[in-house]
């Protein structure tokens, strides 16, 4: 899902000006929200899920690919602020490698950070008390896969290097089959994280 | 998640950081001047239409590669390896994009544009000399130098010092990763392995996912509290060596500046 250099063509610009955006209300809530122990916290989570996207996972049809992490992020530290800068940094150091164009980098981020944190986030809370605690984060995950996806066919339409319609479809269908490996394996990530740890989720503060 | 050959990333990261560690004129100048005049290059790269322009620029990199001791192989392998990520909506450009029809597959049915090519190959070389501009600028500058130089160019404080103890315990995790995948292997666990079910597979990847997000979590506990016993708080900054900057550096990015104002000169000009 990582766009590269060229493939936005003048557009690239515009997902910078709204990803620094965001950036600066995601450091805004870390400062307000958060104690200092969790810089090192974040920082560290990042070098986690850089490796967890290193890890290359089966998929059906003889593919493979890797977890994403924006929606176990989010949810577990219950913020999507935390998915967007969690994202943030390993996407940069990602460009620095050429996973990832340099000039794509605040379109990368715009979709894997900030709309796969924000739909992920969003949908556990909504679905939450409605399909239960886990369907929820299963939903979530699969949909910020989804959704991420098909806003990299959308940035590809409107930058005119590839047809709205083909892009929706292949990168729909390729995500949506995808989306259901992030899913299950967050579900079952969380749910080993709930019984090791459950002091670290959200709803198992004080618990332990 | 995607297609990805990122087991390879992390090997290629090492490599390149391997590289850093050489000496040459590219690898004596400051961060700074190296991560803007490539970003420069790159953002040139993107903005022009010219397909000889952007040969040329991938020339000049090519010989900058050259003369910075660093292996061309594997900067070569490095570049054809991340071609894929963004090549493979080039190359279906002679075949969406509208225009002249210069060639039908007989058999298939598909029709070649003109247009289509040509935009095709601009993209694949905008493409290419991005990557041979990012190969080149972290085979000769280290992570820790880049998120130096970015932090001395702006970036805000909380910002790069999680950045800078993110790539601190980059490889640690990597060589964790392995150790539990090294267990796995020794159990006779294979996540390539077709004869056994997919959702099985499925679930002992997601316990390695969450036995990662632990112990990140708990190392990021222990390494805050280890912080905090010497001294840190919340108004502390990362050290930043103050580099002055050298005559080497301002002839680097003079040159660069002037090559780009070069090129898009010659673009305007109608003799080529």
């Amino acid at each position: 899902m990582h766009i590269g250099d060229g493939l936005l063509s003048w557009t690239w610009p515009i997902y910078y000006i709204i990803t620094i955006i965001a950036l600066y209300f995601a450091l805004k809530w870390a400062r307000e929200n958060l104690d200092e122990k969790h810089i090192p916290l974040l920082a560290v989570m990042a070098a986690g899920i850089f490796a967890i996207q290193a890890m290359n996972i089966p998929i059906p049809w003889g593919t493979s690919g890797h977890m994403m992490g924006a929606a176990l992020v989010a949810i577990v530290f219950g913020s999507p602020w935390a998915a967007v800068i969690v994202l943030s940094m390993v996407l940069l150091v990602q460009s620095f490698f050429g996973d990832g164009g340099i000039t794509a980098l605040g379109a990368n981020i715009f979709n894997m950070g900030i709309i796969a944190g924000f739909t992920g986030y969003g949908l556990f809370e909504a679905l939450k008390k409605p399909i239960g605690r886990f369907p929820a984060i299963f939903v979530a995950a699969w949909a910020s896969i989804f959704v991420a996806a098909l806003a990299v066919a959308i940035e590809l339409a409107i930058a005119g290097t590839f047809p709205l319609d083909l892009g929706l479809f292949y990168m729909g269908l390729y995500h949506a089959v995808i989306g259901l490996a992030e899913g299950a394996i967050t579900v079952v990530a969380i749910l080993a994280i709930q019984n090791v740890r459950p002091d670290l989720l959200p709803w198992g503060k004080g618990g332990s | 998640m995607e297609v990805g050959i990122n087991m390879g990333i992390m090997e290629s990261i090492k490599i390149a950081e391997q590289e850093t560690t050489k000496e040459s004129f590219l690898h004596s100048l400051d961060g700074r001047i190296k991560l803007i005049s490539l970003i420069l290059i790159i953002i040139y790269a993107v903005y022009t239409t010219d397909i000889l322009i952007l040969v040329i620029a991938e020339l000049y990199l090519l010989a900058l590669i050259f003369i910075s001791n660093i292996s061309f192989s594997f900067a070569l392998k490095r570049i054809l390896l991340l071609l894929p990520f963004g090549g493979f909506i080039a190359i279906f450009q002679p075949f969406i994009r509208p225009g002249d029809v210069i060639y039908v597959f007989p058999i298939l049915g598909l029709d070649i544009t003109y247009q289509g090519l040509m935009f095709g190959i601009l993209l694949m070389s905008r493409l290419v000399v991005s990557l041979t501009a990012i190969v080149l600028l972290s085979s000769v500058t280290s992570l820790t130098d880049i998120i130096g130089s970015m932090r001395k160019l702006g970036m805000p404080r909380e910002f790069a010092m999680m950045l800078s103890l993110m790539i601190r315990y980059l490889f640690m995790f990597y060589d964790e990763l392995e150790k539990i995948r090294n267990a796995q292997k020794s159990r006779n666990f294979d996540i390539w392995n077709k004869k056994t079910a997919y959702q099985w597979r499925l679930k002992q990847i997601a316990y390695t996912i969450a036995m990662m997000f632990l112990r990140s979590y708990e190392r990021g506990e222990t390494i805050y509290y280890s912080m905090l016993s010497r001294g840190y708080s919340d108004h502390s900054n990362i050290y930043n060596q103050n580099q002055k900057l050298r005559s080497g550096d301002f002839i680097f990015i003079g040159f660069t500046i002037s090559f780009i104002l070069t090129l898009e000169l010659i673009s305007y000009t109608p003799l080529i």
